[in-house]
């Protein structure tokens, strides 16, 4: 799976540029994500402009990455959900466990915090 | 050298080579040429002087992985031996010896199936490179049918996992008259995530559950029936659906490294009563469904997925059936079903679909919800279970 990534202040940015996340790509987002991110960043901010659609198993991907970064002590927070991929995570109660805001600087204040 | 032979046969060689020549000098030749992988016990030769003795040797000597065979010789000549090898095995490759420029004979033996060809005089530089060449060419064939093998085990192996989910679904759904059930799961490939259950609660109340597994495959279902186990055991203590969530919350996060969750609703029904309560898991809500087709989706209680984080409250709520009324449990796998236009299906179109067709029993409906994703999703490849389960007060009589 495409991801774009770069970097601000130690934040890692990460846009993801599929459309759907399921179990046809979860293997390839969470290698690509392991591998972007490195030992020294602080923070990671997802953004989702283009998703639209997230099943179980990329949300198993989202639960996997918040495990690795709360270990190193680094913040998570996921931008520009449609509301599609929001009602998911307001369903399933991941809007408890993971930062979601609106825009991407939102999510980039919340990572320098 | 013939006490040598015998010791190869002692003990096996990696490769055992028949090589066909009426020629007796050859022999001597060969084994002089080739005794270093005759030591090291790559390599066994065994000898015949005909066709005819060949396929004899083919089929008495064990394991000849190869055949090097002269075309001119008494008896059978090494063309039609060529056609004759595959009676005894398929596995086995020849090269062929010809003269040099026999272009003729080559195309023939070459038509006939050998793998290679060398020419006389024999250079044995080249033909170690032959042989070599023909025994790798073996050695692949040989790991990718053995992988093929693997592979039909494991398919094998799904099939019976398969096979015992299927298993411990509920197929029969006894009730003491006064509602009816009915459930179905579809899985997207040979082993789902997705399950429901019907328990029989101890107080006359009967516990109805859904739930996903994140992900899909083997790790999945080993998740799916750990919760499936995790659910019963707490069922029969503990009666609040609440709490019951809270407690297989704990006990499916203790362990989790693998990162796996459920999600998952719970509904205890009286039928004396016609109330339920239900939590939900990070589950979508039900749908309930009234005599004449029309529907609400009932409010989602506040509760995350469950395995995830421990020490959770769930919240619960509660609603009373009238005579006729359906609660229907689904799974993501019917309201996010795709058509070829990528759309999603949605919970509008579930209720469109019972506001055309009211008044069902619970296993139509059920068929409704199972057949709705099929027609909708027809011509796209589906990667989630679809999964429905209904509970109707009191069936109404059939039209």
């Amino acid at each position: 799976m495409d991801i774009h990534t770069q970097r601000n202040n130690g934040t890692l940015i990460v846009k993801v540029e599929s459309r759907r996340i399921d179990s046809s790509n979860a293997r390839s987002f969470h290698a690509n994500l392991e591998d972007a991110i490195q030992d020294d960043d602080t923070g990671l901010v997802l953004n989702f402009s283009n998703v639209s659609y997230i099943s179980s198993a990329g949300m198993r991907v989202i639960l996997s990455v918040l495990k690795v970064l709360q270990k190193k002590e680094a913040k998570f927070a996921i931008c520009d959900m449609k509301d599609s991929v929001r009602e998911v995570f307001n369903i399933s109660g991941f809007d408890k466990i993971v930062n979601i805001r609106d825009s991407q600087d939102d999510a980039l204040t919340v990572c320098a915090a | 050298m013939f006490s040598q032979d015998v010791k190869q046969k002692s003990k096996k060689a990696k490769y055992k080579i028949l090589v066909v020549d009426d020629e007796p000098d050859l022999r001597p030749l060969f084994l002089q040429h080739m005794r270093r992988p005759i030591r090291s016990k790559t390599y066994d030769f065994v000898f015949a002087h005909d066709g005819f003795e060949a396929l004899e040797k083919l089929k008495t000597e064990e394991g000849i992985d190869m055949v090097l065979s002269d075309i001119n010789m008494p008896r059978m000549d090494g063309l039609t031996l060529l056609e004759r090898i595959p009676e005894v095995s398929s596995e086995i490759k020849a090269v062929i010896v010809s003269a040099y420029g026999d272009m003729e004979n080559i195309r023939v033996a070459m038509n006939r199936g050998a793998f290679d060809f060398i020419t006389k005089p024999i250079d044995f530089k080249d033909l170690k490179i032959t042989v070599k060449r023909t025994l790798d060419h073996i050695e692949e064939w040989r790991k990718a049918f053995e992988a093929r093998e693997k592979l039909l085990l494991l398919q094998n192996e799904l099939t019976v996992a398969s096979m015992i989910q299927q298993s411990i679904l509920p197929e029969r759904f006894v009730t003491d008259g006064s509602y009816k059930l009915f459930g179905a799961m579809q899985p997207a490939s040979n082993i789902g995530g997705d399950f429901f259950d019907v328990i029989n609660l101890p107080n006359g109340k009967v516990g109805l559950v859904i739930a996903d597994v994140s992900g899909k495959g083997v790790p999945a279902a080993l998740f799916m029936m750990l919760s499936r186990t995790v659910l019963r055991s707490v069922t029969g203590n503990i009666e609040e659906p609440g709490e019951v969530l809270e407690v297989v919350n704990d006990q499916l996060h203790e362990d989790n490294e693998s990162c796996m969750f459920v999600t998952m609703l719970y509904i205890v029904y009286d039928p004396n009563t016609n109330e339920f309560v239900y939590s939900s898991g990070g589950h979508d809500p039900p749908l309930l469904v009234r005599s004449d087709g029309s529907s609400v989706q009932l409010e989602l209680t506040d509760g995350m997925a469950l395995g995830i984080v421990p020490d959770l409250k769930y919240q619960q709520s509660s609603c009373t059936l009238n005579q006729g009324d359906s609660v229907v449990l689904y799974t993501d796998g019917v309201t996010e079903a795709i058509n070829t236009d990528e759309e999603q299906l949605g919970i509008e179109r579930v209720r469109e679909a019972f506001k055309s067709k009211p008044a069902m029993s619970a296993k139509r409906s059920c068929n409704l919800v199972i057949e709705l994703v099929e027609d909708f999703a027809r011509g796209m490849p589906q990667f989630d279970d679809t999964t429905c389960l209904v509970l109707q007060c009191k069936e109404l009589p059939a039209l």
